[in-house]
């Protein structure tokens, strides 16, 4: 039953327009949202590799859901430093990555959009 | 006044009204004898199709509700008009709606069937739409449907979900007499009021600690048809909390034992487990069916999808909860249950601040990966029987009272809150947000399947 809310529908159009040029990957749930995952996404020097994939899910409860958290493939800081808070290893769909746990408090549903928020991540873990 | 009829629930077409519509409705009909239009989403019902009221356009005396040709008075050829422009852009149903004198009966009048006849046909073809007529007294209500299809057909029941669950009928039902096991219940709640819970389909929703006491009393009651929904299997540590366990029930689904309870109770019961999380497909298909659900899952995806078909489907529903905070220390807070009347169109679990969007995403996730994404690992929250107890029992009272039409006043719907440390009992209003996009019109309100709650478009 491949059947989407167009609300994600929508969501998964926004996070293409936000990311254009970067393959983006939309897979089923399988209860309704997805897992979206976009790839080449630059983090900036301060980790090795410079760019990596960015994925989230879109649940069926979007937008009423937030999105969270975020996952970006494993990196390590080029300071060899350790990752900060909000920032640790973990597994997505059954490979290694990098949990970002980032909710977005008294939550706007335009503000916080799926796109825009995978945008502020990108750029959060970049500033780290 | 005098007691309003108390009829079970009827087989056939149905309208549901929102406590809060049909308030503002009967404020336009009564006594001085309005006209106005009702707009309705469709849904499919255990007992036969539903229309669901969601907005009301009240004809304004004189200018959109003047003397009829052929008696009467008539809604003005332009108010019809954009209603029923309204009705078709919005694939909603048209409902026409006037008062009669009279309390426990009402029927059209051959002057309101012959203006049915000459003008439903032409409507329906305008809207593409059910479109009809509805009259009213404040205790009886009698409809006449022009179907989409091409055909007609008398609406059985109007059901409005307030602080009672009024169902009003052409005229009052007959009571078959309640059976000799529940002659003592039926001495307060009537025949009728006995058939009525017996006709009803009743959902509960997490079948833990609250939930298996709430199934208990359900089947023992005599309420027809429980919709069991929980995915879990019992625990070792969830015995001590669970009806009726035992140690050879460890590793059991939770659905399995509220059915073998509730079959004990009664063997009549019809039983529809659903051994899923409230949001896959089928359990919200199944609650969708309901006359009423009680939420007694602690998770914000149960009380997301919960609150959403109440609001989409016009289904009251009660939320029952247990709060007992003790610190890592072992400070004891102020404990308190909630139990939380959920009318549609009335203030939603989105308004009161009672959702989580975060703990959503959260528990959107597959199970694999739920546990990892909470990033501060969860504790169990202490859980104690008679806690327990006492909001099922405060829920329990508050459904039986609404459903068999006990309750003083038709418009509490407050939410109970027990303090049992300082044993105090408060009420709390519920707040509503003016443009919720759950519990008002301009949202999901009674859209039913239009909108439904797995609002479906081809990826
Ligand atoms: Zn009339
Ligand atoms: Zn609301």
């Amino acid at each position: 039953m491949n059947t989407l809310a167009s609300a994600i529908t929508e969501a998964v159009e926004a996070v293409r327009a936000q990311f254009t040029g970067h393959p983006v990957e939309v897979v089923p749930d399988g209860t309704g949202g997805v897992f979206v995952t976009v790839e080449d996404v630059s983090v900036g020097p301060s980790y090795a590799p410079a760019v990596t994939w960015l994925g989230f899910q879109i649940s069926a409860a979007y937008p009423d859901a937030d999105v969270y958290p975020h996952y970006v493939g494993p990196l390590s800081r080029t300071d060899g430093q350790s990752h900060g808070p909000a920032v640790q290893s973990t597994g997505w769909r059954g490979q290694p990555a990098l949990q970002i746990s980032r909710r977005s408090n008294r939550r706007d549903a335009i503000v916080d959009s799926a796109a825009l928020k995978a945008e502020r991540i990108r750029r959060w873990l970049a500033d780290q | 006044m005098a007691r309003r009829p108390v009829n079970p629930p009827a087989e056939g077409w149905s309208l549901t009204i929102p406590h809060r519509l049909w308030t503002e409705l009967s404020a336009h009909l009564f006594p001085s004898g309005g006209g106005a239009v009702l707009l309705a989403g469709h849904a499919e019902g255990a007992r036969g199709p539903r229309l669901l009221a969601y907005d009301l356009i009240t004809a304004t005396n004189d200018t959109d509700y003047i003397p009829g040709e052929y008696g009467h008075r008539a809604l003005a050829p332009s108010f019809v008009r954009d209603a029923a422009v309204r009705a078709r852009d919005e694939s909603a149903a048209y409902l026409a709606v006037h008062a009669h004198g009279g309390l426990d009966r009402v029927r059209f009048s051959s002057v309101d069937t012959a203006s049915h006849e000459r003008g439903y046909p032409a409507l329906r073809q305008i809207t593409g739409q059910t479109v009809g007529g509805l009259v009213l007294t404040p205790h009886a209500a009698a409809g006449d449907l022009w179907l989409a299809d091409g055909s007609r057909t008398p609406l059985a029941e109007t059901v409005i979900p307030g602080g009672n669950l009024l169902r009003l009928r052409p005229c009052p039902a007959t009571a078959t007499p309640a059976g000799p096991d529940h002659d003592r219940q039926a001495r307060l709640l009537g025949d009728v009021g006995q058939e009525t819970l017996n006709r009803l389909r009743v959902a509960v929703v997490g079948l833990g600690g609250v939930g298996s006491i709430l199934v208990e009393e359900l089947a023992r009651l005599g309420v027809g048809t429980l919709v069991l929904i929980d995915d879990d299997t019992i625990e070792a540590t969830n015995l001590p909390r669970l009806v009726a366990a035992g140690k050879d029930d460890i590793g059991l689904l939770k659905t399995d034992l509220a059915a073998r309870n509730a079959q004990r109770a009664n063997p009549r019961i019809r039983l529809i487990p659903k051994a899923t999380r409230v949001e896959h497909p089928e359990a919200l298909k199944e609650l969708a069916l309901c006359d009423w659900i009680f939420l007694a899952a602690d998770s914000a995806s149960a009380r997301h999808w919960v609150n959403a078909t109440v609001q989409q489907f016009l289904i009251p529903a009660v939320q029952v909860g247990v709060k007992i905070p003790v610190d890592s220390a072992g400070y004891v807070g102020q404990i308190h249950t909630a139990t939380r009347i959920m009318l549609p169109g009335d203030g939603c679990l989105w308004c009161n601040r009672l959702i989580d969007s975060t703990q959503l995403a959260i528990d959107m996730h597959p199970k694999a990966e739920r546990d990892a994404a909470r990033y501060v690992p969860g504790v169990p929250a202490p859980s104690v029987i008679t806690l327990n107890t006492l909001a099922a029992a405060e829920a329990l009272n508050h459904f039986v009272l609404a459903a068999t039409g006990l309750h003083d006043d038709d418009h509490d719907h407050a939410a109970v809150i027990h303090r049992p440390r300082t044993r105090q009992r408060d009420l709390q209003d519920p707040r509503q947000d003016a443009n919720c996009r759950w519990c008002t019109p301009a949202g999901r309100l009674g859209r039913g399947d239009s909108g439904s709650v797995v609002q479906t478009a081809t990826l």
